[in-house]
């Protein structure tokens, strides 16, 4: 009996190895390579858990306690038993970890032809760098093909998660990371800040916009237009800048949309009721003193969750002129 | 001998391991209430998740904090090595008491003052909101007052090294005659397993933040990457403690799940042998898993891979467990009494969180569910809820021993299905958004989610309020419970070979033992009682 259940057991290794090895094998598309991977383990664990629940449930019925001085069997142990559930396991946690490690050798290795962006993360938002020089906040424009993101961080410890490419990595201050993802359909991908950093969090929000090669070679040319033009900064317009480069639209809107603020389009000369039950109605100053002093006049219904800012006079009146653009 | 003293003041300066247990098993319980609370404060502030509820994000950031530090360093260690350890150990190998009775006295005030600094933490100003694991730079940088932190972890490991050297030492030399390695009780092997992790792992964890304390208030740069130190140092050092205090909690519960199957079905527990190997080949492969924690931390390639193989390979000794107890059920006599109940409820969570741990473990897929809610969601199953909940199970199978008392069993078993009813869905949904790679520890999430996070919420409320119940089961019986009878489960285990609750020295003499504590049905029965 025993024998004959470690000679099925190494058979049943050598059938199984030739599988992990195909595994293996480098797959073009690690998104794909990832859902193949979740399909194997989704079934094996279904199946563990039948293997567990299904029995365990029929014996506690079928093995009923009928009368009080009853005892179970009196069995010490099998050893053939205990080998084939200790195999077995082993069997499958061995295929699993390769076709694991295959997944990640595809998530991790960046092909030749790709480009490089820079990603910089901050308390609260993303500061992006393409291939060109050219900086956005909390947006990635990047044209179809293989993109390589280097990652830092200015303060505390973030994470660059990008889920519709099945990929991840922090951005630690002092140290550079990377990961990489292979941009085919132009659209909108959501990133999210997966290392947790403080009150602002959940709003640490971005996205990546991939494009087709000519739109985003428009885009470059319109980009690189502008910056020869900014030589005479109006307020308004550096105050745009501010309010990107600080990180505000992490949390406020500037279109009508409430994020983890109120939306900062039309707030100037609106009515806004506080914590403590006042009404005031926003202006310049309460703009100045809100970013200097976020948690000074906090406003009914959110969180207060506000970092502060310390800048210079010019520079809040530049954000308050903006500001009062927006409509 | 001597009669057991009665009265406060017995209890303030008592050095009786009993006594030590039960007041152990209070405090827990306490800080057990306090984690449930702050879990219903956050849940509530999940009901809507655009906008803000009763909570906002700094709260809901400490929230969290705090509820895993008391969840896992307050109430599941605790409850474990401290009551059960104290209460069982000394009964279940024959002793009058353990080997150094004023140090374990010391360890339990030390914990005690370590939960005061916790709760300081809680609602001082500079509040903890760090995440249990307190990382820095943003436990450097940010608000909180991490020296709360520190202290607490200093006087909670000052606690628990004592604790570990002083039953380690018990197990080894208090044993009674007779009473070898073999016939140790497997709550006796899962505890001892518990306390080596705890020598080893503690002091790292205590050297972790005593450099967290130094670059917060003097000015070092052990963890600051741009002055030659480095943050993910602090990773390593924490994890290397913190991942392995999963199996700290873990391997009594193994053990605890053995004893009460092994009980409740009148049979030998399957497989001894192999149980009590596979309790020491976690204690060791457990210290070989913690880079799993920094699977996206920038760590070399090749690192993360070995420590895949480290993590994953936990799941043998695991599942032949888990095989094992399914084989002491087979042919035994079994008896649904409410500890039997959760032991086998226990069985059916701790799987989902088992097979869903391997995924965490594998490190291809790990990369897209890293910190998200499938980890929250993982961890709830496999460990918070699931082991709490047997904990439930554990205090009411000996609940007649170190009260003297019988629970409430039908309020006992209501409780049971009402808490796992809960527990089976409560974390469900969150295995979706972490799926779809939303992370945790998100105040506000997006709004695509907001109908599955209410059945969550609902769900968790259920598992709540079955807490709740088994907690009230067992303060009514205490007081209004009908007296036990020395052994209710007519266990062979030596711990119900005396009267309930025991006599102050436990033993009149110290019994020598001719036979383990499962022998059910052995042919020629040559099982030796206590007398
Ligand atoms: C971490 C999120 C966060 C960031 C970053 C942030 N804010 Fe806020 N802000 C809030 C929240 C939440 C409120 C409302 C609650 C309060 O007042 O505390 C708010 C309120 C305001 C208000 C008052 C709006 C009203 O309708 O009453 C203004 C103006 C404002 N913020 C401007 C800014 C500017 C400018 C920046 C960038 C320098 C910024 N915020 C950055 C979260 C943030
Ligand atoms: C019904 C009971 C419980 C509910 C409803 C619950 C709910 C939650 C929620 C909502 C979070 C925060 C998730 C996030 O936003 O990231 C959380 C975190 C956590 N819970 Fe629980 N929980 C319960 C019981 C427990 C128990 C018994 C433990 C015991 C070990 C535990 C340990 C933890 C830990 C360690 C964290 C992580 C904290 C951190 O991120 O720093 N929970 N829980
Ligand atoms: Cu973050
Ligand atoms: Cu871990």
């Amino acid at each position: 009996m025993l024998k004959q259940m470690v000679r099925l057991l190494t058979a049943a290794l050598f059938v199984s190895l030739p599988y992990a090895a195909a595994a293996a094998e480098r797959v073009a598309d690690p998104v794909k390579a990832w859902n193949n991977h979740f399909k194997t383990w989704a079934v094996v664990s279904i199946v563990v858990y039948l293997v567990v629940t299904v029995p365990l449930i029929y014996f506690v019925f079928k093995y009923k306690r009928r009368h009080k001085d009853e005892t179970g069997a009196y069995i010490v142990g099998n050893t053939a038993l205990e080998i084939l559930w200790t195999i077995v396991p082993m069997i499958i946690i061995i295929m699993l970890g390769v076709q694991s490690w295959a997944v990640f050798n595809d998530l991790r290795d960046v092909p030749k032809d790709h480009i490089e962006v820079k990603a910089v993360g901050f308390m609260y938002g993303f500061e992006m760098y393409s291939p060109e020089g050219i900086k956005t906040i909390n947006e990635l424009r990047v044209p179809v093909g293989n993109v390589k993101v280097n990652l830092s961080s200015k303060d505390v410890i973030h994470d660059f998660a990008l889920p519709a490419f099945r990929t991840r990595e922090d951005m630690v201050p002092g140290e550079n990371t990377y990961l990489w993802f292979s941009a085919k359909e132009p659209g909108e991908y959501p990133v999210y800040c997966a290392e947790y950093c403080g009150s602002g969090h959940s709003s640490m929000l971005a996205k990546v916009i991939v494009m087709k090669q000519e739109d985003y070679d428009a885009w470059v040319k319109k980009q690189k237009g502008e910056g020869t033009t900014v030589a005479a900064l109006t307020p308004e317009t550096k105050g745009k800048e501010l309010v990107e480069r600080l990180g505000c639209l992490g949390c406020h809107g500037i279109a009508g949309e409430i994020k983890a603020g109120p939306a900062l389009n039309g707030v100037i000369g609106k009515s806004q009721e506080l914590e403590d039950g006042t009404k005031v109605v926003i202006d310049e100053a309460f703009v100045k003193e809100k970013i200097a002093d976020p948690k000074a006049k906090p406003v009914k219904g959110f969180g207060h969750i506000m970092p502060p800012n310390a800048l210079a006079k010019e520079e809040y009146e530049a954000i308050a002129a903006y500001i009062n653009t927006l409509k | 001998m001597s009669t057991q003293p009665t009265g406060f003041k017995s209890w303030l300066l008592t050095t009786d391991h009993k006594k030590i247990g039960v007041m152990y098993l209070v405090t827990s319980l306490v800080f057990f209430v306090v984690g449930l609370l702050l879990a219903f404060i956050m849940r509530t502030e999940q009901l809507d998740i655009t906008k803000k509820v009763i909570i906002d994000a700094d709260l809901y950031n400490t929230a969290f904090t705090i509820h895993g530090a008391a969840m896992v360093l307050f109430w599941m260690i605790p409850v474990l090595l401290g009551f059960l350890a104290n209460y069982m150990i000394p009964l279940m190998i024959g002793a009058h008491d353990v080997a150094f009775p004023r140090l374990n006295a010391l360890s339990f005030w030390l914990y005690v003052g370590a939960g005061l600094i916790a709760v300081m933490a809680l609602i001082l100003p500079g509040r903890l909101d760090t995440g249990w694991t307190g990382y820095p730079p943003y436990s450097i940088v940010g608000p909180a007052n991490t020296a709360f932190y520190v202290f607490a972890v200093h006087l909670l490991g000052a606690s628990s090294i004592a604790g570990a050297v002083n039953f380690i030492t018990t197990i080894i030399t208090l044993r009674a005659p007779g009473m070898t390695w073999g016939r140790l009780n497997l709550t006796v092997w899962g505890l001892f397993g518990g306390f080596i992790i705890q020598l080893v792992g503690v002091p790292v964890l205590a050297a972790a933040v005593t450099l967290l304390l130094f670059d917060k208030y003097l000015g070092t740069s052990f963890y600051d990457g741009t002055k030659g130190g480095s943050p993910i140092l602090y990773e390593h050092l924490f994890w290397f403690y913190a991942h392995p205090a999963v199996y700290v909690v873990a391997l009594p519960v193994f053990g605890i799940v053995s004893d009460i199957i092994s009980t409740f079905s009148r049979k030998r527990i399957y497989g001894y042998t192999s149980m009590a190997i596979a309790i020491m080949i976690i204690t060791v492969v457990g210290f070989e898993t913690w880079v799993h924690h920094l699977y996206v931390a920038g760590t070399l390639n090749w690192t993360r891979v070995v420590f895949m193989w480290g993590t994953i390979a936990i799941g043998v000794p695991t599942g032949i467990k888990t095989f094992n107890w399914l084989a002491t059920l087979h042919k035994g006599s079994i008896d649904l009494k409410t500890p039997m109940l959760h032991a086998l409820g226990f069985i059916s969570l701790f799987t989902i969180g088992g097979v869903t741990g391997i995924a965490n473990g594998l490190l291809g897929f790990d990369i897209q569910v890293h910190d998200t809610h499938w980890v929250v969601a993982h961890f709830h199953y496999v460990l918070a809820i699931s082991m709490s909940m047997l904990c439930m199970g554990a205090i009411y199978y000996w609940f007649p021993k170190f009260t003297g008392k019988m629970y409430n069993e039908k309020l006992g078993k209501t409780a049971f299905w009402i808490t796992l009813i809960g527990a089976m869905i409560a974390f469900l949904p969150q295995f979706h958004l972490g799926y779809d790679g939303i992370p945790r520890r998100y105040w506000k999430l997006p709004s695509q989610y907001a109908g599955e996070m209410r059945i969550a919420v609902i769900f968790s409320y259920i598992t709540i309020a079955g807490f709740l119940m088994t907690l009230y089961n067992f303060v009514h019986s205490a007081i209004k419970g009908e007296k036990a009878p020395a052994n209710p489960w007519n266990s062979l285990s030596l711990e119900w070979q005396i009267p309930s609750p025991p006599p102050f020295y436990n033993f009149e003499q110290i019994p020598t033992i001719t036979d383990g504590p499962y022998e059910y049905g052995k042919p020629a029965d040559t099982t030796v009682k206590a007398h």
